[in-house]
């Protein structure tokens, strides 16, 4: 065993994290190397030092102290939780309102009715119209009755 | 009660499951704030915005871990916020701690019996404050608060082997730094 292994078991033998094979290895070794003895005595010293000699205890009436303290987070509670959401509702009803816009902006116009949907929405036949020129007695009228016809229909808007 | 059964008591509204939780923990929360800040005051203060901490996030335990695990991770966060806050996170270097020798007038002056012996664990704790802080952290949950490695391991979401290597460097590094104080082989410097 090389000293650097050796210092690793002191350090767990003195964590009592060693099993007994391990911890025969290290005495074999601790008992021809006056450095790794040293370091052992070093490590257990400085364990020692760092271990308190009792418990710290916090100043007497900790509950007393704390109480107090919850009741006025729970008042705070609330109102943090109201902000929160506040806060995260206030862009929700920009970005609701600004939908709202665009939607109203860039709805289409309503188109105009054509003459036929005129005549159903009167309840009129939209064919009384035409039955006269398709009852008209010359050809030529009536070829000319139905372009003219066909120039009053408003074209329809686009969707 | 058992801790489980005193959370779930807490969590229904209990004030009184709550405080008997405080009742059990708070000399081992205040104990590790005053391990890392080293002033009472601070140190209660401290103890007690971690309970107010547990408190508030209660509903977000689900006893996944055992409570006291739970309240030493929140306990570690907030003395390292603190201490950060306070401006004590800049690490003084290792080597920029006063340098302690055995010759020194003041602590042969003090060298005698009890005096000797509190002389030479404020300067351990010294050099523990003086460790980078991921060491610090792990020095003191280990070897001033005694947790298990295990426990320490969950507290600060290691692997079991980081926290093994991590330890064993920080406490070379303690050594090397404190080797004249510490007892040598054979020596008459007794705890």
């Amino acid at each position: 065993m090389n000293c650097k292994k050796a210092e690793k078991l002191v350090l767990r033998s003195l964590d009592g994290r060693l099993d007994d094979r391990a911890r025969g290895l290290l005495e074999e070794h601790l008992s021809g190397c006056p450095s790794c003895r040293q370091a052992a005595a070093e490590y257990r010293s400085m364990l020692a030092l760092l271990r308190p000699e009792r418990e710290e205890t916090p100043p007497a009436g900790f509950w007393e102290r704390l109480e107090p303290r919850f009741r006025e987070e729970q008042k705070i509670v609330p109102y943090v939780l109201w902000e929160r959401w506040a806060l995260r509702a206030i862009p929700a009803f920009a970005a609701l309102v600004a939908v709202a816009a665009g939607l109203f902006l860039f709805t289409p116009p309503a188109r105009e009715m054509s003459q036929s949907e005129a005549l159903l929405i009167e309840n009129a036949n939209p064919f009384s119209e035409t039955r006269s020129l398709f009852e008209a007695k010359r050809p030529e009228e009536k070829s000319l009755m139905l372009i003219f016809a066909s120039l009053d229909e408003k074209p329809q808007a686009r969707r | 009660m058992d801790d489980r059964e005193l959370v779930r008591l807490a969590k229904d509204g209990s004030r009184d499951a709550f405080a008997e939780l405080v009742a059990k923990y708070q000399s081992k929360v205040f104990s590790m704030a005053m391990s890392f800040i080293r002033n009472r005051e601070a140190a209660d203060d401290a103890a007690q915005e971690v309970f107010l901490k547990a408190y508030l996030a209660l509903d977000k335990f689900h006893m996944k871990s055992e409570f006291g695990t739970w309240l030493y991770r929140i306990a570690v966060n907030h003395v390292k916020d603190v201490l950060r806050k306070r401006g004590r996170a800049k690490e003084v270097p290792l080597d920029e701690v006063a340098e302690v020798s055995v010759t020194d007038e003041n602590i042969l002056e003090k060298a005698e019996g009890e005096r000797e012996v509190e002389t030479r664990r404020a300067l351990v704790r010294s050099s523990v404050q003086a460790l980078p802080e991921k060491y610090r952290v792990i020095v003191t949950l280990r070897d001033i608060q005694g947790l298990p490695y295990e426990e320490i391991a969950q507290v600060l979401h290691l692997s079991p082997g980081t926290v093994d290597s991590r330890l064993h460097r920080a406490r070379k590094m303690l050594r090397r730094k404190l080797a004249p104080v510490l007892v040598q082989e054979g020596g008459s410097r007794e705890l």
